[in-house]
């Protein structure tokens, strides 16, 4: 096992009926940067996030982390150590502490704050109701809300794709902070640009399959369209 | 002719009441003549056949006639409901077992207690209104959790995702389901007298007995109605659950459409 592994993807296939949505993936994924799962629609990119928090299951294969095979472990450790954000904001409470509750009722009011800091959202955002918020703060408290529980992993699918731009921005600024404080991120996007602004490492899926894996710059799926 | 229960000649008569709604179908171009006309034969041929066989349960076979009297009509109820449920995995097993569970218990608890008589005559009415009452909220309970996973699986999805077991990223799905499922029979229990006359009293006021003591069932049956709707709710929801869930906390996909339901 190489010293920056976190997981790893043997032979997984995942199928569902008769469509096989992974074909004997078989990769590596690092721990301490940002790697960005790339390919267009269906190529396979959320089932292989959903793979890594247990939310899917491989049909054969396994998927490791830090050597062990997931399906070993504690599940509902396993998705506190690795955190998923998904394309839309869902938000599950009426009130913004609340909402960051939801996986650590314990929350003091001042982790609460530096929490919301993180995720670049002020602090008296705490007395505000979660119904009033933009599409980008809603997503960036989910944010907050999946690091609460202290994951050593943030499994992102397509964060921004139902934001404007601006909110998107906050978003990939609010992530790369996130990385450079040592946090490991997953992200699914089918968007180039935002993969070359944000990824360290980029994984190409294309029908189930990994085409192409590598540090950001050495991809040529990023240039395709510059 | 004694005006409480009519003569076959009288039920013929009434038959003038199915011709005047045919009449208003045809005369309206409902398209609904030859359905009205269907359902009134149905009826009166369903209910000539279940007369017959209850006469002879009653007569001939006595009380172990009547527990497989009861469960049959369990089987055809969970049937119904698990129809309405169409999506959900195992829904015949759980609404069977729901209708099943709500209807023993009330039923047990109330000849336990000796306030039924242990009959024929008495268990099988009785346990039909527990069994309608219960199928109607198992049906209720499942279809809403049926629909509940499919629109809330992204929420669901992110409760398991903070590390959240099912049962806790069920419950406020559980909880609004089993509230909706519970309220006709709280709110018919509340209104019972107000807005209308229930049929275990008008079926007692009709045949002579009088209002006072006719209440003194209808009191039993309405306590008894929420008692099974509740215990068959709870029953089917947590089912359910188990079913839309798998070992690793997983909302279960849901393949299958759910059809356009018949009324």
């Amino acid at each position: 096992m190489a010293p920056d592994e976190l997981f790893a993807l043997d032979q997984v296939t995942v199928r569902r009926g008769r469509a096989v949505l992974l074909d004997e993936v078989t990769c590596r994924l690092s721990a301490g940067v940002c790697t960005a799962l790339m390919g267009p629609s269906g190529a396979g990119k959320s089932t292989l996030l959903r793979l890594l928090n247990r939310l899917e299951e491989p049909t054969a294969g396994q998927v490791r982390l830090h050597g062990r095979p997931l399906a070993d472990g504690d599940v509902l450790a396993l998705r506190r150590r690795v955190g998923l954000v998904g394309q839309q904001p869902v938000l599950l409470t009426d009130h913004v502490p609340d909402e960051l509750r939801v996986g650590r009722p314990d929350l003091a009011e001042g982790q609460a704050r530096t929490l919301l800091e993180q995720v670049g959202l002020p602090a008296a955002m705490l007395t505000r109701q979660t119904a009033g918020l933009s599409g980008g703060e809603a997503q960036r408290l989910c944010l907050a809300r999946a690091l609460a529980v202290g994951p050593e992993v943030l499994l992102l699918d397509e964060p921004t794709s139902a934001l404007d731009a601006a909110s998107a921005k906050a978003v990939e600024q609010t992530v790369r902070r996130l990385v450079a404080a040592g946090l490991t991120v997953i992200l699914a996007s089918h968007n180039i640009a935002q993969a070359r602004r944000i990824a360290d490492e980029v994984l190409v899926l294309r029908a189930g399959r990994p085409v192409a894996h590598g540090a950001a710059a050495d991809i040529d799926y990023l240039k395709e369209e510059s | 002719m004694n005006p409480a229960v009519p003569t076959w000649a009288g039920v013929a008569a009434s038959a003038a009441l199915v011709l005047l709604a045919v009449a208003v179908a045809w005369h309206g171009r409902l398209r609904l003549a030859r359905d009205i006309a269907i359902a009134a034969t149905r009826a009166g041929v369903q209910l000539a056949a279940v007369g017959a066989v209850l006469l002879l349960v009653f007569q001939h076979t006595g009380l172990v006639g009547a527990s497989g009297w009861l469960a049959l009509m369990v089987l055809v109820a969970g049937q119904v409901a698990a129809r309405r449920a169409r999506g959900l995995p195992r829904a015949l097993p759980i609404a069977t077992a729901a209708i099943a569970a709500g209807a023993a218990a009330t039923l047990g608890a109330l000849l336990a207690l000796g306030v039924i008589a242990a009959q024929a005559r008495v268990v099988i009415p009785v346990g039909g209104m527990v069994v309608s009452g219960a199928m109607q909220a198992t049906a209720l309970v499942l279809i809403r959790l049926r629909d509940e996973a499919r629109t809330a699986r992204p929420a669901i999805e992110a409760r398991l995702s903070l590390g959240l077991p099912a049962t806790d990223a069920f419950a406020p799905y559980l909880r609004t389901t089993l509230r909706t499922a519970l309220i006709p029979a709280v709110d018919s229990t509340k209104t019972v007298g107000l807005i209308s006359l229930p049929g275990a009293m008008t079926g007692l006021i009709l045949a002579g007995v009088d209002p006072f003591t006719a209440i003194r069932y209808q009191i039993v049956v309405m306590y008894m109605l929420l008692a099974a709707a509740a215990l068959a709710s709870l029953t089917a929801g947590r089912l359910a659950e188990h079913a839309l869930f798998d070992d690793a906390h997983r909302l279960r996909p849901l393949t299958t459409e759910p059809r356009r339901e018949r009324v």
